[in-house]
């Protein structure tokens, strides 16, 4: 029996406003959101699947976007109580949302949490009022704090604070000053990460002006430092939890575990029970279509088997995330290849001082985590 | 013979040559207006980008004159370059007129000038005729002055063209029957035919094109190339019209090709003489010299899996090109590759050019040098191809380079910029004379500077209105010493350059921060130096990268992280691993874009 742990996507592919820096599959809304439909059609979604993970348990579930917090916690219940029917869920699952502080509602926070939510990922970016209105966010610094202070009051104990850094025209002190004000909130994890700009984005036609590379590395310097002392270890590039409040969900992306995508243009990565083969697929990305076809009962996705050169490539890119990297077992069981096959692979990699790769455990050097994607070019299998 | 006429055009580039040549065809009924697509006679596509021509080609046409005779006209093209003096030599040489083609709206060139006066030397009719009068800019007298000052011609009453609307084009025709003088030799001397051009093709081998002087040339016959002493027989002769249409017979007087089964394009070289072998002649034509590659570089494969179809496609192109000369080269830095040696700046960015496009090869070129002349202690003289083989300084006695004399015409206001050009290229002026608004000076420059940016140094001082024309005439001793480029304190061979020990300062300076800017921040820090001998002269940093790691990545969508990687991926790949360092293809032409200023 496989016993790769399973995580559950739920995608939300809605915004009151795009963020120039953003690429993932969300829509501004023009019209009225189309909350009930949308929650059917990911019902709908989910039965077409429940059967292919019955019997697997799902440790945790992440409401992502777009903005899910624009959805009623009514719906999010109704689609909590589907999924519980449809799937096991297990007794101690992690159930992250997201919410954007620009459009929270203390009302709808405690309804969130009454509907078995246990987690609460902010969207704040940056506590600096100038670089909010630059990100194109549509709070302030007070309405962040605002959002956290209400999550807190609905019952939420674990809570996740998003921070960007080296945003355009940024100080080291300003980001230093961001990262302090979100200690200070005390929440229980923060992600602490690099703005960049991504094809497909505003950014990326009007380019800003952003901090050089000199600077950037400051400030994540100077961030970790800060998070540190504060308790907040780094466990993944750009995550830092306080006391074993790892997400559990992103972990499971990370150590390459399996998840199912239900929404608009939802990835999901499952391993075939008994061929071992692992299997990608992706729903149709526009909420409309997704809709539509997810309430006509068609099928949503045709998935794709992943080579075994891929296989290693894509493992490498998740697991190599982690600081604690990953251990043989790891890697057999998730991939369904021997470890030595990798590590010879790797040997030349280890010489250059970028990798430790031990009998048991493949992680990187103090100096070659910074590296991660030098690395991962090295491991890239040669496209056609 | 009376109606035969054998002309040439020279023209400089875009004046219209091939647009004219191209009027012809279609008025004497070479081809049907939907055969002739954009210009005819420059048949390579990379010609055609370019505006020039590269191979010699040509056209026999039948023309109904005004006199009620058809005559035919066969029209050789010329190589459109200063690379390629030589071939447009033996191209006039197979002539007895030449038209010069002059654009009305600008005005004589120096390449042109260099051309009229290797037709002049070689007793040709030179009939001036301008072109694009159509343009509203067209200033004929102002053209014709400048034609009868600077090359001394008389063009009081030059032809006037316009090969785009095809106005003046029969008179043309008319001037090339009856001002240019038919060809003589005779029909029972010994054959005696010059060589044009030879190229090779898939299906018969190599086609030669050439002039018969004397005698006949048809197949069966038993034929010897002169200079080579190789002996063929004759498969097919004919003419192209432009078409390849096959004839019983050439005769005295007569422009064609022949087939004759070679299978080496270096036994028919362009200037050597066909024979009969069993009646030949007592001489060969006058004329005829092995054309000496003047430009080396070293070329490598990207990618060392290349490194067999890199030598065929050298073996290939060399079948077209016997100028082009290769021999195997192996690199510290760049592994096995090839020197190969060219006439030219531009015969080398064709080659390179035709290698990447024709063959799919991903290559690097290492900056061109020219030969050097080296004597050393021992007494010895020997040339030298390759930076690298320069001899230890405690071998060496001195360094001779080559010199070119160069003739530069220039309008007289942009002089000045041009003398301080050439002397900060090292150059003696010999002489400097005034024609009207124009003037025309004769430098005497070392080639290696002349390789580097010359052409686009002269265009920019002179606002693109100078010209320039060369040939490569003796060595000179000169104070010259081989710049070195370490990487992380490893010398790469293929950065080497030997240049003016008064310049090499500064040089080591610039080519250090250009590398610089070139080499890419990668993990570590690469440490850059100049050095000569063992004295760094110069020393500049490219600082490791602070992190290279995707910020944001959760599972799900991995595919655009992976083109992403694949993209940067490429970009690596186009870079050669020297050490641990990754130097980008531009690094090893970066003494190309050092300025001397």
């Amino acid at each position: 029996m496989l016993e790769v742990p399973l995580s559950l996507y739920v995608h939300i592919p809605w915004c009151i406003k795009k963020c120039p820096y953003c690429d993932f599959n969300s829509h501004e809304l023009r019209s009225p959101l189309p909350e009930d439909q949308y929650i059917d059609a990911l019902i709908a979604d989910l039965q077409q699947q429940a059967n292919i993970v019955s019997g697997r348990e799902i440790v945790s579930i992440f409401f992502g976007g777009g903005t899910p917090s624009l959805f009623s916690a009514k719906n999010i219940q109704r689609l909590l109580i589907s999924i519980e029917a449809h799937l096991s869920l297990a007794s101690d699952a992690e159930i992250t949302i997201e919410a954007n502080p620009g459009t929270f509602d203390q009302q709808n926070f405690a309804g969130f949490r009454n509907a078995g939510v246990n987690r609460i990922s902010i969207g704040v970016q940056s506590f600096s009022n100038d670089q909010l209105k630059e990100l194109g966010r549509i709070h302030d610094a007070q309405t962040a704090i605002d959002a956290i202070t209400a999550a807190k009051s609905a019952g939420f104990e674990n809570i996740n604070i998003d921070l960007m850094y080296a945003l355009p025209k940024q100080t080291t002190q300003q980001a230093a000053d961001d990262v302090e004000q979100a200690i200070k909130l005390d929440p229980t994890h923060i992600s602490y990460y690099q703005l960049t700009i991504e094809p497909n984005t505003r950014f990326y036609q009007h380019p800003p002006n952003l901090p050089n590379s000199e600077s950037s590395w400051d400030m994540q310097q100077h961030g970790v430092a800060l998070l540190a002392q504060h308790g907040f270890q780094q466990y993944e590039v750009s995550a830092y939890a306080k006391n074993e409040f790892t997400c559990i969900h992103n972990t499971n992306y990370w150590q390459f575990g399996d998840y199912l995508g239900i929404g608009a243009g939802a990835h999901q990565k499952l391993s075939h029970v008994t061929s071992g083969e692992i299997l990608r697929s992706d729903k149709p990305k526009h909420p409309q279509q997704y809709m539509q076809q997810a309430l006509k009962q068609e099928p949503l996705a045709t998935p794709r088997v992943l080579q075994q050169d891929d296989l290693v490539f894509e493992f490498l890119l998740n697991a190599l995330r982690l600081k604690q990297g990953f251990n043989r077992q790891q890697f057999e069981q998730r991939t369904g290849l021997m470890y030595e096959l990798l590590t010879t692979q790797l040997q030349h990699l280890c010489e250059e001082g970028l990798l430790l790769v031990e009998t048991d455990r493949v992680q990187f050097s103090e100096n070659g985590y910074r590296f991660l994607d030098e690395l991962l070019q090295r491991v890239l299998p040669e496209s056609a | 013979m009376e109606r035969i006429r054998n002309f040439s055009i020279i023209a400089h580039i875009d004046h219209g040559k091939s647009t004219l040549a191209d009027r012809f065809i279609q008025y004497c009924g070479g081809l049907a207006d939907r055969e002739m697509s954009e210009q005819v006679l420059d048949s390579m596509d990379l010609e055609r980008e370019r505006g020039i021509t590269i191979k010699a080609q040509s056209v026999s046409l039948k023309y109904k004159a005004k006199d009620g005779y058809t005559y035919q006209l066969n029209l050789i093209d010329t190589p459109g370059h200063v690379d390629f003096s030589y071939e447009v030599s033996r191209s006039l040489a197979a002539c007895e007129g030449a038209l010069l083609i002059v654009d009305a709206s600008q005005g004589v060139e120096a390449q042109s000038v260099a051309n009229c006066y290797t037709a002049i030397d070689l007793g040709l009719e030179i009939i001036p005729a301008l072109n694009k009068i159509d343009l509203p800019s067209a200033d004929p007298d102002r053209v014709s002055a400048e034609i009868e000052e600077v090359i001394g011609i008389d063009a009081s009453d030059p032809l006037l063209v316009s090969a785009k609307t095809g106005e003046g084009v029969e008179d043309v025709l008319e001037a090339i029957v009856h001002r240019f003088l038919p060809p003589t030799g005779s029909f029972d001397a010994p054959l005696k035919a010059l060589i044009v051009d030879s190229w090779f093709d898939n299906y018969v081998g190599v086609i030669t094109l050439v002039r018969v002087i004397d005698g006949v040339i048809k197949p069966k016959q038993k034929i010897t190339a002169m200079s080579s002493d190789r002996s063929y027989q004759v498969d097919k002769v004919g003419v192209f019209t432009p078409k390849r249409t096959e004839t019983e017979v050439l005769t005295a007087g007569q422009v064609g090709y022949v087939i004759c089964g070679i299978k080496d394009i270096t036994v028919a070289k362009v200037g050597d003489t066909y024979t009969s072998t069993s009646h030949p002649a007592e001489q060969a034509l006058e004329g005829f010299k092995e054309v000496q590659p003047n430009v080396f570089a070293g070329v490598f494969p990207v990618s060392s899996d290349d490194y067999e179809s890199f030598r065929d496609a050298l073996a290939k192109l060399r079948l077209n090109d016997s100028a082009f000369t290769y021999e195997p080269e192996s690199s510290d830095a760049l592994g096995f590759g090839f020197r190969c040696g060219f006439l030219g700046m531009l015969h080398m960015e064709i080659v390179q050019e035709r290698l990447e496009r024709e063959y799919g090869l991903d290559l690097i070129t290492t900056a061109p040098t020219v030969v050097h002349e080296v004597h050393t202690t021992d007494g010895k003289v020997s040339y030298i191809h390759n930076p690298s083989d320069l001899p230890s300084s405690s071998h060496l006695k001195e360094i001779h380079e080559p010199i070119i004399h160069a003739s530069i015409l220039v309008p007289h206001e942009y002089v000045g910029n041009v003398i301080t050009l050439c002397i900060e290229k090292r150059g003696t002026q010999k002489s400097l004379t005034y024609h009207g608004n124009q003037v025309s000076l004769v430098f005497e420059l070392p080639l290696s500077e002349v390789v580097l940016d010359f052409f686009d140094k002269l265009k920019s001082v002179s606002r693109g209105y100078a010209s320039f024309d060369y040939y490569q005439s003796h060595f000179a001793v000169a104070p010259l010493v081989r710049l070195d480029v370490l990487i992380n304190t490893e010398r790469v061979d293929a950065l080497s350059v030997i240049v003016h020990s008064d310049k090499a300062q500064f040089y080591g300076r610039d080519l250090a921060v250009k590398m610089k800017e070139i080499i890419p921040r990668q993990m570590y820090d690469v440490a850059i130096q100049a050095a000569i001998g063992s004295k760094v002269i110069a020393r500049t940093t490219t600082k490791a990268l602070r992190k290279n790691v995707t910020a944001k990545c959760y599972g799900g969508d991995i595919t655009r992280k992976k083109k992403l990687l694949e993209k940067q991926k490429a970009g690596k790949k186009r870079m050669k691993q020297i050490g641990k360092v990754e130097i980008p293809q531009e690094a090893f032409l970066a003494v190309l874009r050092v300025d001397k200023k």
